[in-house]
């Protein structure tokens, strides 16, 4: 199965761009979905929802998708995984104080995929909201 | 009728039970190209498998990524752009269901990957490197052997859990 995605726009307390992945997102296909966020961090977009509904499979690359992401959202260049992951303290973020960054989060995992960010401690570098309506309005 | 369900009738039917319960339940193999593409066929060969023996959706998922992530592994960083092949054979075997991800790639043990460190929080550790942690969290037994002639084989297990049971 191959992965889908469908932008929209929203309005939140800020306009925020929503992707939903539609079917299997592994190695095969993590870099497609990094490109996408590339050409919409370019064309404007700073915040960044991924409607996780549909879903069905998440690999360990996905998580790398999922850094890289982060990275563009903020400006940044993404990082080679294979060669080093510098610290995200240069994109402002304070890991130290708990608090997790709101320019990129998550909606409505499946319940496998959920347990791949979890059981990885992804939880602890974005928000996963239930539904999108709550995602938005956590922006 | 009577008479053949006499026959058939067990000296002791606990033991007869038991006879049943170790029955291989289901078994499916399929070998493809050492290509990202063909992953997806992989993934639904482990799913096929684990709905004909009535695997949970817990059950089924673990295995689907601890497959994807050494299948994976395989092609990547074991084919490394080169031909060649990878295998994968499932089979549900009483309480437990078995996958083996045959490859002829140069010889590598992933059971010998360290672990990232969970601890640091993922701002500050490298994106990568989480195939195989993955893959671990998600079996009981991941064991690894040469492959005679040349290859790998790795072996990953996981208590079999079917629907109507208590999910882990």
């Amino acid at each position: 199965m191959a992965l889908e995605t469908t932008m929209e726009q929203a309005t939140a307390r800020v306009p925020v761009t929503i992707i939903s992945l539609d079917g299997e997102l592994d190695a095969s296909n993590f870099n497609e979905l990094i490109e996408t966020t590339r050409g919409l961090y370019e064309a404007g977009t700073r915040n960044l929802l991924l409607d996780l509904t549909n879903l069905r499979f998440m690999a360990s690359s996905g998580l790398v998708a999922l850094h890289s992401i982060l990275r563009l959202i903020h400006g940044e260049a993404p990082p080679d995984p294979e060669a080093g992951w510098g610290a995200l303290h240069s994109l402002g973020l304070d890991v130290s104080g708990g608090e997790t960054q709101t320019e990129v989060q998550l909606c409505a995992p499946q319940p496998s995929v959920e347990r791949v960010l979890t059981r990885t401690g992804l939880t602890r570098l974005f928000r996963i909201h239930p539904d999108r309506a709550t995602a938005l309005a956590a922006f | 009728m009577s008479g053949s369900a006499d026959r058939s009738q067990p000296a002791t039917p606990r033991l007869a039970s038991r006879r049943l319960a170790s029955r291989r339940l289901a078994s499916r193999s399929l070998r493809v190209s050492a290509d990202l593409g063909r992953l997806a066929e992989v993934r639904d060969l482990v799913r096929a498998a684990a709905d004909d023996a009535g695997a949970t959706e817990a059950c089924t998922a673990d295995m689907v990524q601890a497959v994807d992530e050494a299948a994976t592994n395989a092609i990547i960083h074991g084919h490394a752009g080169r031909t060649g092949w990878v295998e994968v054979g499932a089979t549900t075997l009483d309480d437990r269901f078995v996958v083996t991800i045959e490859d002829d790639a140069p010889a590598f043990d992933p059971t010998t990957v360290p672990d990232p460190d969970l601890s640091v929080h993922p701002a500050e550790r490298r994106p990568g490197g989480m195939g195989v942690l993955l893959a671990r969290l998600c079996v009981d037994e991941m064991t690894y052997r040469p492959r005679p002639g040349g290859g790998n084989i790795l072996t990953l297990v996981r208590t079999f859990e079917r629907n109507g049971k208590e999910d882990r």
